[in-house]
């Protein structure tokens, strides 16, 4: 019987194992929290269709309970190596071994550190937060400003961190986008007298349901989009947050001022899947996530034979299509191996 | 390519100021001269970008190219690391070289800045000496300054200046050696040739306008308001 590696317990990482333990393949699943879930467990609802975002991960979890998957919580690959039969053996944090025939990456990406557009304000100023904060709020159904109160105004500020060369990210986060109109619904929903405010470049609504969601924002809960990107934010003596912006369809500057200002981070590949892309000898895009070996035909293969990859490691995918590529990645194995 | 885009190519203020624009409006979210001026560099940056020639010559020629203060604070904030600054410096050369200044109020003040400053380096060797501040060209300088200029030699011998004598200290004359090279540099970079054009397209202007360069015209480019440019 042949045995996979996966290194991640993210939504693709626990995907990918029991789509390969229901193949019949025994599954080493490695998680360096003492839960699965990975980013998702920060999340409240999920887009387009607000399902709670813990249902996933609950029902996630529960594949995991199948006989051919063993869970390695709180655990992190210290060494891998590589044996001359195509063999892998992984060292665990604490002193023990595995080993398999095949080691699938799925070590994710990690939100942008807002600290790094220092302009913003973000740790500076008292009532700037992140959308991974909001959504935090969300599940606390709490939003309020530093002082206690009902914010008034709020803004929601697309693209921090991404298609940004000042912070070396060129490329498109591409959630955030949804995640912004989401969010806009979300505080319309608990907040029926706040203004809102989308300040955005593009709407990069991708997916099936996005841009009827969109819409939806507009005509059905009021939410105002104004199409320029924040230039720099303020702090006022009562706290408020002033941005500056251009309303680059009306050719002005503007400046507002904001009760709370939501950043919505991008994505970037994780430390872990950095490291790991080191450790293997694999190729990085210069976006930073693991370049694939082909984007059409190879997109789950690297360079390194029986190394494979998965989820967001190789860019910002949503779920459907994390779990999508999670799938993708286990028919790709288990080819592997049948070969072998 | 038209002969403006083929010079803005040469400039390499415009190289380096200009990848690509995606019209983020940052720049001009950050610009002061857009909170006082009917002035948007981000537009500016995306007529260059369509590359209409056409439209490009009208902005040679319009006040728009004019009101930048060339303070840099795009450069800071641009996402595709443009500098929107950088872009009006080429710009601004391309109307100079071909004349197109002295279509609009703020271009034709190149001249002033010519006639005083330009000539003023070029004499003195500084910008800007105390004498050439006359309180009836500056009224913004007020009383105190009226009675400077009046007192001026006393007053700098008071805080210890040495204005154009030979020696040391502030203000002091430049020695003929110095100003030699520098007219040799002038002429050996263009800078000669570059005032000596402002000159001669806004002589051209002032004789179409039957008016007297160094006088008329020179007091015209001071006083000058449409009030249009808010």
């Amino acid at each position: 019987m042949h045995t996979v590696i996966i290194i991640g317990g993210g939504p693709a990482g626990c995907e990918a194992a029991y789509q390969l333990a229901s193949d019949g393949i025994q599954v080493h699943l490695i998680e360096k929290n003492n839960e699965t879930g990975g980013n998702l467990n920060n999340w409240y609802q999920l887009f387009p269709d607000r399902k709670n975002a813990q249902d996933l991960n609950k029902r996630l979890q529960e594949q995991l309970n199948h006989p051919g998957i063993t869970l390695h919580l709180g655990m992190e690959p210290s060494r891998v190596e590589k044996d001359g039969q195509g063999r892998f053996s992984v060292s665990l944090s604490d002193g023990s071994l595995l080993e398999g025939d095949a080691l699938l990456v799925a070590t994710g990406f990690k939100t942008f550190d807002a600290k790094r557009k220092e302009e913003y304000g973000y740790g500076i100023y008292e009532n700037v937060v992140t959308s991974v904060d909001l959504e935090n709020m969300f599940r606390n159904h709490a939003i309020r400003t530093s002082k206690g109160d009902v914010p008034r105004r709020i803004g929601i500020i697309h693209c921090v961190g991404s298609r940004d060369e000042k912070v070396c990210n060129f490329h498109c986060s591409k959630l955030c986008c949804i995640t912004g109109v989401k969010q806009a619904i979300e505080l319309r929903e608990m907040l029926p007298e706040s203004e809102i405010f989308c300040f955005y470049m593009d709407m990069r609504m991708f997916g099936p349901g996005y841009e009827e969601m969109y819409r939806e924002a507009q005509e059905k809960y009021n939410i105002k989009f104004i199409r320029g990107r924040l230039s720099e934010a303020a702090e006022n003596r009562e706290h408020q947050v002033q941005v500056k912006v251009e309303d680059t369809l009306l050719g002005r500057p503007l400046r507002v001022t904001l009760d709370l200002m939501v950043l919505l981070v991008g994505m970037e590949a994780s430390n872990e899947t950095q490291g790991m892309a080191r450790e293997l000898g694999v190729k990085l895009a210069p976006s930073g996530f693991i370049l694939p070996l082909d984007p059409h035909y190879g997109n789950n293969l690297t360079g390194e034979k029986g190394v494979f990859i998965t989820g967001c490691c190789s860019a910002p995918m949503n779920l459907t299509d994390t779990l999508n590529d999670a799938r993708s990645a286990a028919v790709c194995i288990t080819r592997y191996l049948n070969m072998k | 390519m038209g002969d403006i885009l083929k010079r803005l190519r040469e400039d390499i203020h415009f190289m380096e100021g200009f990848n690509s624009c995606m019209n983020c409006g940052v720049c001009t979210a950050i610009c002061p001269a857009a909170e006082f001026y009917n002035y948007d560099p981000r537009v500016i940056v995306e007529t260059v970008q369509r590359g209409d020639e056409g439209e490009i010559e009208e902005l040679l020629k319009s006040d728009t190219i004019w009101y930048c203060g060339e303070c840099m604070s795009c450069k800071t904030r641009c996402p595709r690391c443009n500098t929107p600054g950088l872009v009006i410096m080429g710009l601004r050369k391309v109307s100079q070289e071909l004349g197109y200044f002295v279509h609009s109020e703020k271009g034709r003040q190149q001249y002033a800045l010519k006639h005083v400053i330009g000539e003023s380096v070029l004499k003195r060797g500084y910008c800007v000496t105390p004498d050439l501040v006359k309180p009836e060209m500056h009224p913004e300088q007020g009383p105190v300054w009226e009675w400077i200029y009046e007192h001026m030699d006393d007053f700098y011998d008071r805080v210890h200046g040495n204005l154009r004598k030979p020696g040391a200290g502030a203000l002091r004359a430049v020695d003929a050696e110095s100003m030699d090279e520098l007219h040799r540099i002038f002429d050996v970079t263009g800078g000669t040739e570059f005032l000596n054009q402002i000159e001669s397209y806004s002589r051209e202007k002032a004789e179409e306008e039957g008016t007297d360069l160094e006088e008329g015209y020179f007091l015209r480019t001071y006083m000058e308001n449409s009030g249009n440019h808010q």
